[in-house]
């Protein structure tokens, strides 16, 4: 469709703001079709050479990631209404501030790589294909819930989606397990792990890495900092705050998680390094959450509410991202208002459907533990009431 | 350039449209993709359960007015929760369009509407919500309502009923003198309401005589009649036949009346057990040494019980921890000047608790002479009232019963009662057997703290069991 496409080196346009200054590639009609940015650099440990910090960027993939980070803001900010209505009860967990990471990230996947992340996993379980009804529907409880509402906030699960994991720490092994997995299959398949900054002074963390390392096994461990644990600060919690650098003999790269183009291309690079034999990866994502640890911590016992204003007005990943789409001519601003006014839409009518939906029947409740029950009876409350297993829906990432 | 912005409008429109089916690709609705006009949004602002256990709150003063920007992590209002003053933030952008509940709002319901918002630049003076009875109250979280409607249903039944109920007072009157059912007859007034001529009419046509007019004493005559021979049927109309049938079975049963005064106990115990957050702790004290004293004392003529001490004691520990030495006036908590110890007195027609006035002031042998003769002068019903009315604490002993550990109700404007059970003997940790009391303090847990409970608790433990440090009282200076 764009195949009339130039490339028009405009460097000398900003020569004053030079590492922001995008390259641009004009179709012959005027709006962009492609743009070229430069990132913040990456930090390296162990490495000798880092990602491409001047990354291009097609107007279709910027229209598709500003999409995206959207969709996430929008339905948590929704699921956080929902949840003040008393709709949504129990854990969640926003990650509002933090859209670029996944949407970045899944930006260089390819269709047969892995995540498993923590708790924070509603942005993650959306760009795994789940869709708006799919995740607020899960938090609301309801049958169209991809987990169909049993599973809430933390337990969401969808194809090469190892979930949310609400133990701190849990995810990691298992992560570095998935990824064992990937290679004994004889695919090139990495898988993504993700923690915080807390989960990363786990010490599970590190027998994982250790492994992952002696098998050289094709996982990237993926700190995500978003500078506090559930109310304790990265300098508090954490003796060593540059998390790039402590997988130790594991290599690692710093990376502006408020850049939705950093992260894409750290991604690339990580994948790149761990599909070809290289062993593990540690890649530190620099981000920040905006709302309390999860729904009960209003978020500003810990850190001033200047501090969050300040992140939100220098470093929003949304906001930064569509002043380089609009400075760059890739879309228009009524083309983003568009986009805005559709995923507004999305979200009211995905909200619609997860208050109005029906839960699922009681009978249901014991089934789908197991993919491949041995026993089909289930414990009930005492050992001497159990209760039927049922098998209904497709195992979800059985082999 | 002219070209260029001339080409412009017409890339927009070509990329816009693969960009949509790049999106119907991902399995987008595609009619979200293609409606056009840009509808306008209107965000309702609800009242948030800012704690988990919060049901309603009050707005205690908004941070924005009519028509300010707001943008996302904005403080809107300080709402009061059940357990502290919270801000309310919100992620949305635009401009309060509206306040529906303003400052110093209490009671507000969780997820009734109180604000709404406008999109940026929109006209925000325009904003309307859509309906209006949301403003008052809805209620979170309404599972999906079943097919039937049960409200239509109930209104109904009431209607059924409400008919069936009015009946004007010379009718019901007929109705009863012939032991008729208002059912039986049909009503010619409007929407068939039944007539006094209706009744008359049909009393003429059946012919029917009154029923006759029992008195109690007459209706237990014939019920005593009744257990021996059957009565005759036809005698008596059906009414009747069952009012026997209820007094053959109340014979066996003997009403007692309730005092006025047990009334007034139940409505206040009630009024305290469910009005006030009652908190208890127990304590076990060694009162060997207390024990000891008073056979000392006794063996030498003077005489006092160890009940008297437990005044004694108690009056000090709250002295001791003014914390836990309060009472209600009206809404306030004041710490009283005068120790007054109210102490509960069994009585036939029930509980009543004369005061010890300031038992500061008083030895243990005074103290112990005013309690007898309270006692007997409640026991006979001749106390007056200022004499158990008023009294800044409640000891409560129903040792002598052999009761080993009880909880009392607070008895309001007090904020605490100390019941006192029996004492016993234990193995100490000597080895040896050892004396012990059990008594459990019932607190206002709104008045008074646990940690004071506790203070005071332990300082009357402390005193109890070494009760030569009755003797010391406080320290004038702070040490
Ligand atoms: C083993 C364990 N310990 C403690 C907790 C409680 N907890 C839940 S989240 C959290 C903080 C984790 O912070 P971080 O890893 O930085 O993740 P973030 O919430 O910032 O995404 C803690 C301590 C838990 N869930 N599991
Ligand atoms: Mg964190």
């Amino acid at each position: 469709m764009f195949s009339v496409t130039l490339r028009c080196l405009g460097r000398q346009v900003h020569q004053q703001n030079k590492s922001l200054a995008p390259l641009f590639t004009y179709s012959k009609n005027g709006l962009n079709t492609e743009a070229t940015f430069d990132t913040k650099p990456f930090k390296l440990h162990k490495l000798e050479e880092g990602p491409a910090t001047t990354v291009t960027l097609s107007r279709q993939d910027a229209l598709k990631y500003y999409k995206d980070m959207q969709m996430i803001r929008r339905m948590e900010t929704a699921a956080g209404n929902l949840y003040k209505e008393k709709i949504i009860r129990g854990f969640c967990h926003l990650y509002s501030g933090q859209e670029a990471c996944c949407v970045g990230m899944r930006a260089s996947m390819r269709s047969y790589d892995a995540v498993i992340t923590a708790y924070r996993a509603h942005g993650w379980t959306y760009v795994m294909g789940v869709d708006a009804v799919g995740v607020l529907a899960e938090l609301t409880g309801r049958s169209s819930g991809c987990a169909r509402g049993k599973g809430g906030s933390m337990h969401m699960y969808v194809k090469n989606f190892y979930g949310g994991n609400g133990i701190v720490g849990a995810q990691q092994p298992l992560g570095a397990g998935i990824a064992l997995a990937l290679k004994y299959q004889g695919t090139d398949g990495v898988c993504l792990t993700l923690y915080g900054d807390g989960a990363a002074n786990q010490g599970q963390l590190y027998e994982a890495m250790n492994m992952a390392q002696l098998w050289k096994l094709p996982v990237i461990f993926i700190c995500e900092n978003n500078g506090y644990g559930m109310g304790t600060s990265v300098d508090r919690a954490s003796a060593s705050t540059a998390y790039y650098t402590r997988g130790d003999y594991v290599p690692g790269i710093w990376v502006d998680g408020m850049d939705v183009l950093a992260v894409r291309e750290a991604t690339r690079f990580a994948i790149d390094h761990c599909a070809t034999g290289k062993g593990p990866m540690v890649m530190e994502v620099v981000t920040y959450r905006y709302s309390g640890h999860s729904m009960s911590d209003p978020g500003t016992s810990y850190r001033s509410r200047d501090e969050i204003q300040e992140v939100r007005q220098t470093r929003d990943p949304i906001t930064g991202f569509r002043e380089r789409m609009l400075s760059s001519d890739l879309a228009t601003a009524d083309e983003l208002k568009d986009i805005d006014q559709n995923v507004r839409q999305v979200i009211d009518d995905a909200v619609k459907r997860a208050k109005s939906d029906k839960e699922i029947g009681l009978d249901e409740l014991t089934a789908d533990i197991m993919s491949n029950p041995i026993d089909t009876r289930v414990r009930g409350v005492t050992a001497f009431d159990t209760l039927t297993h049922k098998r209904l829906g497709p195992a979800v990432n059985s082999p | 350039m002219a070209s260029i912005t001339r080409f412009r409008a017409c890339d927009h429109l070509l990329n816009l449209n693969a960009f949509r089916s790049s999106f119907k690709k991902n399995g987008m609705p595609s009619a979200f993709w293609f409606h056009t006009t840009p509808q306008k949004f209107v965000v309702e602002l609800k009242m948030p359960s800012l704690s988990p256990t919060m049901t309603s709150g009050t707005i205690v003063n908004w941070h924005k007015k009519e028509g300010d920007t707001v943008n996302p992590g904005d403080v809107l209002c300080e709402i009061q929760t059940d357990k502290a003053v919270m801000a309310f933030e919100t992620e949305e952008e635009g401009t309060l369009a509206k306040i529906f509940v303003g400052d110093d709002s209490h009671d507000v319901q969780v997820g009734s509407l109180i604000a709404l918002l406008a999109e940026p630049g929109e006209d925000w003076k325009s904003t309307t919500c859509s309906d209006t009875s949301k403003v008052t109250s809805e209620k979170a979280n309404n599972p999906p309502k079943p097919n039937c409607d049960v409200s239509s249903l109930e209104h109904q039944d009431k209607k059924n009923s409400k008919r069936a109920m009015t009946l004007g007072p010379a009718v019901r009157n007929l109705l009863e003198r012939y032991g008729l059912s208002p059912i039986a007859i049909l009503g010619s007034g409007p929407r068939g309401l039944l007539l006094k001529g209706d009744v008359l009419h049909y009393i003429q046509k059946e012919n029917l005589k009154p029923v006759p007019i029992v008195s109690p004493t007459a209706e237990s005559k014939i019920s005593l009649k009744a257990i021996g021979t059957e009565p005759k049927k036809s005698d008596l109309s059906k009414g009747t036949m069952k009012k026997i049938q209820n007094l053959t079975h109340e014979q066996e049963y003997q009403d007692l009346e309730l005092s006025n005064m047990r009334r007034t106990i139940a409505k206040r115990l009630t009024a305290s057990k469910t009005g006030i957050p009652h908190a208890y702790s127990t304590i076990n004290c060694k009162v060997d040494t207390v024990m000891n004293l008073r056979k000392k004392f006794k063996n030498e003529g003077i005489k006092f019980s160890v009940n008297d001490i437990i005044i004694k004691a108690v009056a000090t520990a709250l002295d001791l921890c003014p914390e836990a030495n309060v009472i209600w006036q009206g809404n306030e908590l004041v710490q009283p000047t005068n120790v007054d110890i109210s102490v509960a007195v069994a009585t036939k027609s029930g509980l009543i608790t004369p005061i010890v006035t300031d038992v500061l002031g008083r030895g243990v042998l005074e103290i112990g002479d005013i309690v007898r003769d309270l006692a007997e002068r409640a026991r006979v019903g001749k106390l007056q009232l200022h004499e158990f009315q008023g009294g800044s604490f409640t000891i409560s002993n129903l040792g002598m019963y052999g009761i080993s550990e009880f909880s009392a109700i607070i008895n309001p404007p007090q904020c605490a009662i100390l019941a006192v059970g029996g004492s016993r003997l234990e193995l100490g940790d000597d080895g040896k057997p050892t004396t012990v009391m059990s008594a459990t303090l019932s607190y206002d847990g709104e008045a008074i703290s646990p940690l004071a409970a506790a203070t005071f608790m332990s300082t009357l433990q402390g005193l109890l069991e070494s009760p030569q440090s009755l003797l010391l009282g406080h320290r004038s200076l702070p040490e």
